[in-house]
C-alpha cells in the first residue's frame, strides 16, 4: 500500500525520506500528468508520496551578496514578478506553460523533473545555478548541470530533497532566451536557446551558450565558450560559422510527435547565429 | 420592428457563464454503471482468441454477441460494426465494453484481458478505393487537345481533429423495454435511427435527449451513433444505466477526423491565359470505414473549380480505405480540402503564366447565371467583386503586397475566394432528410419551438427562437426552444451542412407565418411544417449533374503573416474577411462564427499537425495536438454584405462552415508569398517550411 | 486517514483521505460542483480551472494533498459576486460564449487576471487567457469582454 503524507515541516519531510522510500511532490504539474489515471479515480503512484508544496521553509526569494536564493517550492509566478530574480530566469518562466500552471509549478519541480525540454534549465545551466540538497544528515550544494544526469534522472540520494536554488549574480551586456514551441503560448519546447555575452571594450569577456531540447540534457560546453574569450567582437562575428560548426556535433535532437531532428538542429544553429550577429558594442550601462 | 440582425443576449448565456449548464458528463443517473472500451491494439488482423479475467459480481462484458439486432452503425454506409467480431481494421477499434460500478476495478480488469491476434498486412496508402465517382462538364477532352499549355500540380491536406472542448459522451438508460439516450450529439435522430436496428426494437422504444453540447464541429455528427449503440446494448444487457464518457486521449485516438486529401489538378490554358478546362483527381482517406465519406467526397468534387467558372471539367473522386481511425464529418465537410487545392492552383497557374494572381482569379470568377462545375446554375447575384474590393481596402492589400515583395521578406499577404453550398448536397433535403418542424402555441400565448436542431455553441437556440419571435412579433422570452427530445420533437434533420438557419429556420418562419394567421389569444394550437424543395432544384445523383445546392454563401479572406527567418514560425499579423450569408440573423452570433471559423481554418493551414505512423496516431492529447491559444489569434476584421436569399428565413443562407473554408488557402498563400516558395501541402508547419526553403520551388 | 481542510466557496470543509485524488474529482464527486469541467485532464485546456487564493489553477493537476489550508473558489462560488455580474454581462455583450464548456474556466481566468492586474492591456489579457482553450471563438470576443469588464467594473478589482 502506497503511503501519502503531508508533513508539517521540512524536518518531518526529511525524516520520511530518511526512513522510507518516498517521492517528493512539489506543485505536481508534471507528476500529475505523468501518473495520470482515469477521471475520478485516485492517481496511481508507484512510490510513497510526500507532498511538500506548502512548506513555508521552502518558499521565498532572498537576495544575498552576489546571488539570489530561491526556495525550491516557490511558485514560478512569484519569480516572474520578482525584481531580484535574474531577467533571463524571468524570461524563461514567462515563456512557460500558462498562468494556471505557473501559479502552482515550482522551480524545484522543473529542475527535479529533469525533462530535456524543461524551460528553465538552459538558463539555470547558463547562470551556473546550483541546488541545495538537504537530508537529515545535512546539506550539500551541487551545480544544476552536475545534478541532472539524463532525462528524468538526477544525482540525488533517496533521503535527500532539493530545497533551494542559488543563482549567482552576473553581468552581461547581451543576453537572450528564445523558446520555440508549436504556438505562441502554452507549448512544450521544440528547441530553446539561452545565450549571454559580456562585451567589454570591444572584446568578449564572457560568452555563455546553452541549448534545450536538442540532447538528453541541456547542451552547454564551457571549453567551447572559453575559446572565444578575449576575441574581439568582430573576430567573433567573422568566426560565427566556425562557432556554429563546433556546436554541430553537440546538437543531437530526436524526432518525436512535436518536431523533427533536422528542424531542431537547424533552428538551434539559426538561433545561435542570430544571437552572435546581434551582438554590438554596448552603449549604455550593462544590464543584468 | 427591430432589424433581425440586431443582436440579443443569447438565451443560454446565464447557465453557461454561471456553470450551471449540465453537460453529459455532469449527469449521473441513479445506479449508473461506468463503461470502459477494450480496443484493437493492431491496425489489421483477426482475433484468434480473447480471454476475459473472472468478472466480479456486478461487472459485465458486452460485445457483438450481446447485440439483439444488427451489428452495424446506421449512417450513409452502414459498414462500421458496433463491436468488431473477428476482423480488426484499425488501432483503437472497439471490441467490447467492460461495465461496472467502480472504474478502478474496470481499469484493472481491462488490463487483464488476454487478446491474441493474427496480424494481416495493413494498408495505409490509396490502393484500396472503395467509392468512385466521375462527372464531366462540357468537352474537357477537346479543350485539353486544343490547349496552348497544360499545367498540373498535386496538393495535399492533412488530418484535422475537431478538438471540441467537451469530449464525447453518452448515457443509456433502460426503463422496461424503452431505451433513453442522453449524449453530446449534433443529430438526435441519427442516434435514434442507429440505435433502433441495433436493439432490433420498434422506433417508439428509443428516445434520444440532447443536453447542452460543448462544441462539435462535425465530430458529433456520426460518431455519437457508435457509442450510443454500444451504451444501449450494455444497458439492455445489464438492465442498468450505463455511462460511456470519453476522456481526451481516448477521444482523440478513436473519434473521426477530417479526411486527408490528395488532389491532382490539371488545367488546359487557352488563348489569353484563360483556363479552358480542369481535370481533377480527388482522393480522400476514409480510414477503416466509409460512414459519411461518400458525401464528403461529393462536396469536394462539386467544388472542384472553386469560385471560378471553367467551361469544361472532368472530375474524378475516390475514397480509399485504410487501416487507420475512420475519418468523417468536420466543419466544411470536404470543402476545405478542395478550396485549399483550387485556390493554390489558381495562384500557381497565375505565377506560371506570369500574371498577377488576384487579377487572374477575378477574371475567372463565377458570375450570376454561369453554370456551376456540375452544370447547375448560379441563380442568385454573386457579390464577390464588390467583396474583394472591400477586402482589399480593409487590408491595404495592394500597397502592402507591393511593399513586401520588395524590401521586406518573410512577410506576406494571401487572398482566397470561396463559397459554401448551403444545406444537404443534391436532393438530400427532399429525398433523405424530409425535415419537419412544429410550433406549439400554448394557452398562455407562449410558443414552443419543437425541432431536433442542436445548439452546440453556434447559437441555434437563440437564432431559431429569434426567427419565430420576430415573425410572430412576440418578445423573445415568450418563445421557448427546449433541448430536443425525440419523444417530443419531430425530425427536423441533423444539425449539419450549414442547413440549420436556412432550412430549419426557413420552415420555422413559414410555420410562424401560418401560426400568426391563426393566432387567437388564450387558445392553444399546434402546427407542423414540412420541407418542400424549390421546384427548380434538379439534381441527377448518378451523373453528378444539376444544382447541387439551393444556395451558396460566399467569402473573401485576406491574411497577413510574418515568418520568423530563424525558426520558420508563422505569426498571423491580421486577417480581413468579407462574407455574404444572405441576411444575418444575429450580428454577434455571426461574428462568433467568423472568429471561430477563421481560427480553426487558419490553424488547419499552418498549425494543427496530426500524423499516423504504422496505424498509430502520434499526437494523442492536447499537449501534442496543438490548437491555437488566445496569443495566436487576431486581430481579425470582418464585414458582411447583404444579399437576401428568397427561400431563406428573412433572406438568410448558411454561415457556420463558410468562415472556416477560405482561411487555409489564404494563410498558405500568405506564407508562400512571405518565403518565396510554393506551398502545395498543409499544414505548412515550421518543419515543412524549413524543407521548402532548402529545396522548394520558387 | 488524514483530513484535508480547506475553505470551499467561503465555507470551511474537511475531506477525508484520498490525498492522491485530483481536486477536480473531489469538487465534482464529493461536492457536486459540476461547474469545473474536464476537457483534457492534463492542464492544457483550463476547463477545470478554479481559484486558489485568488489565482487560477487547473484542478485536474491539483492533488487533494496540496489543497490543505487553501481558499478555493469554483464558478459556483464566484457566480455570487458582483465581479462575476460585471464579467458575465461583458461576456454577453461581446459574444464571448458559444458552447459554454470553456466558459467557467475562462471567467475564472479573467477574474484571476483582473485581480492581479485591474487595468490589463490587450496583450496582457491574451497572456492571462493563454492557458484556457476555446474552440468555438477565436478568443477575440473573449479578450474584448475582459477589457470591457475591466472598464465597466472599475474599482471592483
Amino acid at each position: 500500500m502506497v503511503e501519502h503524507r503531508i508533513p508539517e515541516n521540512l524536518n518531518e519531510a526529511l525524516k520520511l525520506l530518511y526512513h522510507g522510500d518516498y517521492q517528493v511532490m512539489a506543485g505536481g504539474t508534471d507528476l500529475m500528468v505523468q501518473r495520470r489515471s482515469l477521471s475520478d479515480t485516485p492517481l496511481d503512484f508507484p512510490k510513497n508520496m510526500v507532498y511538500c508544496a506548502h512548506l513555508q521553509e521552502l518558499r521565498g526569494i532572498r537576495k544575498e551578496a552576489h546571488r539570489v536564493e530561491i526556495g525550491a517550492m516557490t511558485p514560478l509566478e512569484d519569480l516572474l514578478c520578482h525584481p531580484d530574480v535574474p531577467s533571463l530566469v524571468r524570461r524563461a518562466i514567462g515563456e512557460m506553460a500558462s498562468p494556471a500552471i505557473r501559479h502552482v509549478a515550482t522551480l524545484g519541480g522543473n529542475i527535479a523533473n529533469a525533462s530535456p525540454a524543461g524551460d528553465t534549465l538552459p538558463v539555470l545551466y547558463l547562470l551556473d545555478a546550483w541546488a541545495e540538497l538537504r537530508s537529515l544528515a545535512g546539506s550539500r550544494m551541487i551545480l544544476i548541470r552536475d545534478l541532472i544526469t539524463g532525462p528524468r534522472a538526477l544525482k540525488i540520494h533517496p533521503e535527500e530533497m532539493l530545497t533551494k536554488i542559488g543563482i549567482p549574480e552576473m553581468h552581461f551586456s547581451h543576453e537572450t532566451f528564445v523558446k520555440v514551441g508549436g504556438r505562441q503560448a502554452d507549448a512544450i519546447s521544440k528547441v530553446s536557446l539561452a545565450a549571454a555575452a559580456d562585451i567589454v571594450e570591444g572584446k568578449v569577456s564572457d560568452l555563455r551558450i546553452a541549448f534545450g531540447a536538442v540532447a538528453p540534457t541541456v547542451v552547454r560546453d564551457e571549453t567551447l565558450e572559453g575559446a572565444w574569450e578575449g576575441a574581439t567582437l568582430s573576430e567573433l562575428k567573422v568566426g560565427v560559422w566556425r562557432l556554429l560548426d563546433m556546436y554541430v556535433p553537440l546538437i543531437r535532437p530526436i524526432d518525436d510527435q512535436r518536431s523533427g531532428k533536422h528542424y531542431r538542429h537547424q533552428v538551434a544553429l539559426n538561433l545561435l547565429r542570430d544571437f552572435i550577429e546581434s551582438l554590438s558594442e554596448p552603449t549604455s550601462e550593462p544590464g543584468r | 420592428m427591430r432589424d433581425i440582425s440586431t443582436s440579443v443576449p443569447k438565451t443560454d448565456h446565464w447557465e453557461k457563464t454561471a456553470g450551471t449548464a449540465k453537460y453529459v458528463a455532469d449527469l449521473a443517473p441513479e445506479g449508473a454503471l461506468h463503461a470502459l472500451t477494450f480496443r484493437s491494439p493492431i491496425p489489421h488482423g483477426e482475433i484468434r482468441s480473447l480471454v476475459l479475467p473472472d468478472l466480479p459480481e456486478g461487472y459485465a462484458s458486452v460485445d457483438a454477441r450481446d447485440i439483439p439486432g444488427k451489428n452495424g452503425v446506421h449512417i450513409i454506409q452502414d459498414d462500421m460494426p458496433v463491436f468488431a467480431e473477428r476482423t480488426l481494421r484499425y488501432v483503437g477499434e472497439p471490441i467490447l465494453l467492460l461495465v461496472g460500478p467502480d472504474k478502478t476495478v474496470l481499469k484493472r480488469l481491462l488490463s487483464a484481458i488476454r487478446l491474441e491476434t493474427v496480424p494481416l498486412e495493413p494498408v495505409f496508402d490509396d490502393r484500396r478505393a472503395d467509392v468512385w465517382h466521375h462527372y464531366v462538364k462540357g468537352d474537357p477532352d477537346q479543350a485539353f487537345a486544343r490547349a496552348k499549355r497544360i499545367i498540373e500540380y498535386e496538393y495535399q491536406t492533412g488530418l484535422q481533429e475537431q478538438a471540441y472542448l467537451e469530449p464525447q459522451g453518452m448515457i443509456a438508460i433502460p426503463e422496461g423495454d424503452k431505451m433513453t439516450l442522453i449524449g453530446s450529439i449534433q443529430c438526435p435522430y441519427y442516434v435514434k435511427n442507429a440505435v433502433v436496428p441495433v436493439l432490433g426494437c420498434t422506433s417508439d422504444k428509443v428516445r434520444v435527449i440532447q443536453p447542452p453540447v460543448g462544441g462539435a464541429f462535425g465530430g458529433k455528427e456520426e460518431f455519437p451513433s457508435l457509442i450510443a449503440c454500444q451504451a444501449a446494448v450494455a444497458a439492455r444487457k445489464t438492465k442498468r444505466p450505463v455511462r460511456l464518457i470519453y476522456e481526451r486521449p481516448e477521444d482523440i485516438e478513436v473519434t473521426t477526423k477530417r479526411h486527408p486529401a490528395r488532389i491532382r489538378l490539371r488545367a488546359a490554358i487557352g488563348e489569353g491565359n484563360v483556363v479552358e478546362a480542369i481535370a481533377s483527381d480527388i482522393r480522400l482517406d476514409g480510414g477503416a470505414y466509409l460512414g459519411l465519406s461518400n458525401v464528403v467526397l461529393s462536396r469536394s468534387m462539386i467544388a472542384t473549380t472553386g469560385a471560378y467558372t471553367v467551361p469544361n471539367v472532368s472530375c474524378s473522386g475516390e475514397v480509399y480505405v485504410t487501416n487507420t481511425v475512420p475519418t468523417g464529418a468536420f466543419r466544411g465537410f470536404g470543402a476545405p480540402q478542395i478550396f485549399f487545392a483550387v485556390e493554390m492552383f489558381f495562384q500557381h497557374l497565375a505565377k506560371d503564366l506570369g500574371e498577377d494572381p488576384l487579377a487572374f482569379k477575378l477574371r475567372h470568377l463565377a458570375k450570376q447565371g454561369d453554370l456551376t462545375a456540375t452544370s447547375g446554375t448560379f441563380r442568385d447575384p454573386i457579390l464577390v467583386p464588390k467583396m474583394v474590393k472591400r477586402a482589399l481596402e480593409m487590408s491595404d492589400y495592394q500597397n502592402k503586397t507591393r511593399r513586401y515583395s520588395g524590401e521586406s521578406p518573410y512577410r506576406g499577404l494571401g487572398l482566397s475566394l470561396f463559397f459554401h453550398g448551403c444545406g444537404f448536397t443534391g436532393s438530400g433535403e427532399a429525398t433523405i432528410i424530409k425535415a419537419e418542424v412544429q410550433l406549439r402555441k400554448n394557452a398562455d400565448d407562449t410558443v414552443d419551438v419543437l425541432i431536433a436542431a442542436v445548439d452546440m455553441g453556434q447559437g441555434a437556440k437563440t437564432t431559431l427562437a429569434k426567427i419565430v419571435a420576430h415573425t410572430l412579433d412576440l418578445p423573445l422570452d415568450r418563445v421557448r426552444f427546449p433541448y430536443p427530445d425525440t419523444d417530443v420533437v419531430p425530425d427536423s434533420g441533423p444539425t449539419v451542412a450549414s442547413r440549420t438557419v436556412m432550412i430549419v429556420g426557413g420552415l420555422l418562419e413559414k410555420a410562424a407565418q401560418k401560426l400568426k394567421a391563426r393566432w387567437v389569444s388564450g387558445v392553444a394550437v399546434q402546427l407542423t411544417e414540412r420541407y418542400q424543395p424549390p421546384e427548380w432544384i434538379k439534381w441527377d445523383e448518378k451523373a453528378f449533374r444539376g444544382d447541387a445546392y439551393p444556395a451558396y454563401s460566399w467569402g473573401v479572406d485576406v491574411v497577413e503573416v510574418s515568418v520568423d527567418p530563424r525558426t520558420y514560425q508563422v505569426k498571423i499579423e491580421g486577417t480581413w474577411s468579407v462574407y455574404d450569408v444572405g441576411k444575418g440573423i444575429d450580428e454577434r452570433i455571426l461574428e462568433g462564427q467568423a472568429d471561430g471559423g477563421m481560427t480553426q481554418g487558419l490553424a488547419y493551414g499552418y498549425m494543427e499537425n496530426m500524423e499516423i505512423k504504422q496505424g498509430v496516431l502520434r499526437q494523442r492529447n492536447l499537449t501534442d495536438y496543438i490548437i491555437p491559444t488566445a496569443c495566436d489569434c487576431g486581430p481579425y476584421a470582418v464585414e458582411w454584405v447583404e444579399n437576401p436569399f428568397v427561400y431563406g428565413p428573412m433572406g438568410a443562407k448558411g454561415a457556420g462552415e463558410l468562415t472556416l473554408i477560405g482561411a487555409a488557402p489564404a494563410v498558405a498563400a500568405a506564407i508562400e508569398n512571405a518565403i518565396g516558395r510554393r506551398i502545395r501541402k498543409i499544414p505548412a508547419t515550421p518543419e515543412s517550411l524549413l524543407e521548402l526553403i532548402e529545396y522548394g520551388k520558387r | 486517514m488524514a483530513n484535508v481542510n480547506f475553505v470551499l466557496n467561503h465555507t470551511p470543509v474537511a475531506v477525508e483521505g484520498g490525498l492522491n485524488r485530483r481536486l477536480l474529482d473531489v469538487l465534482r464527486t464529493d461536492f457536486g460542483l459540476k461547474g469545473p469541467k474536464e476537457g483534457c485532464g492534463e492542464g492544457e485546456c483550463g476547463a477545470c480551472a478554479v481559484l486558489i487564493d485568488h489565482r487560477i489553477v487547473n484542478s485536474c493537476l491539483m492533488p487533494l494533498a496540496n489543497c490543505e489550508g487553501k481558499d478555493i473558489v469554483t464558478i459556483e462560488g464566484f457566480s455570487e459576486t458582483e465581479r462575476f455580474t460585471v464579467l458575465q454581462k461583458a461576456y454577453s455583450e461581446c459574444g464571448a460564449v458559444q458552447c459554454g464548456f470553456c466558459t467557467p474556466g475562462m471567467i475564472l481566468a479573467s477574474e484571476s487576471l483582473l485581480h492581479a492586474n485591474p487595468h490589463p492591456t490587450e496583450e496582457e489579457v491574451r497572456i492571462g487567457l493563454s492557458g484556457n482553450l476555446c474552440r468555438c471563438t477565436g478568443y477575440n470576443m473573449i479578450v474584448k469582454a475582459v477589457l470591457l469588464a475591466a472598464k465597466e467594473g472599475e474599482g471592483l478589482w
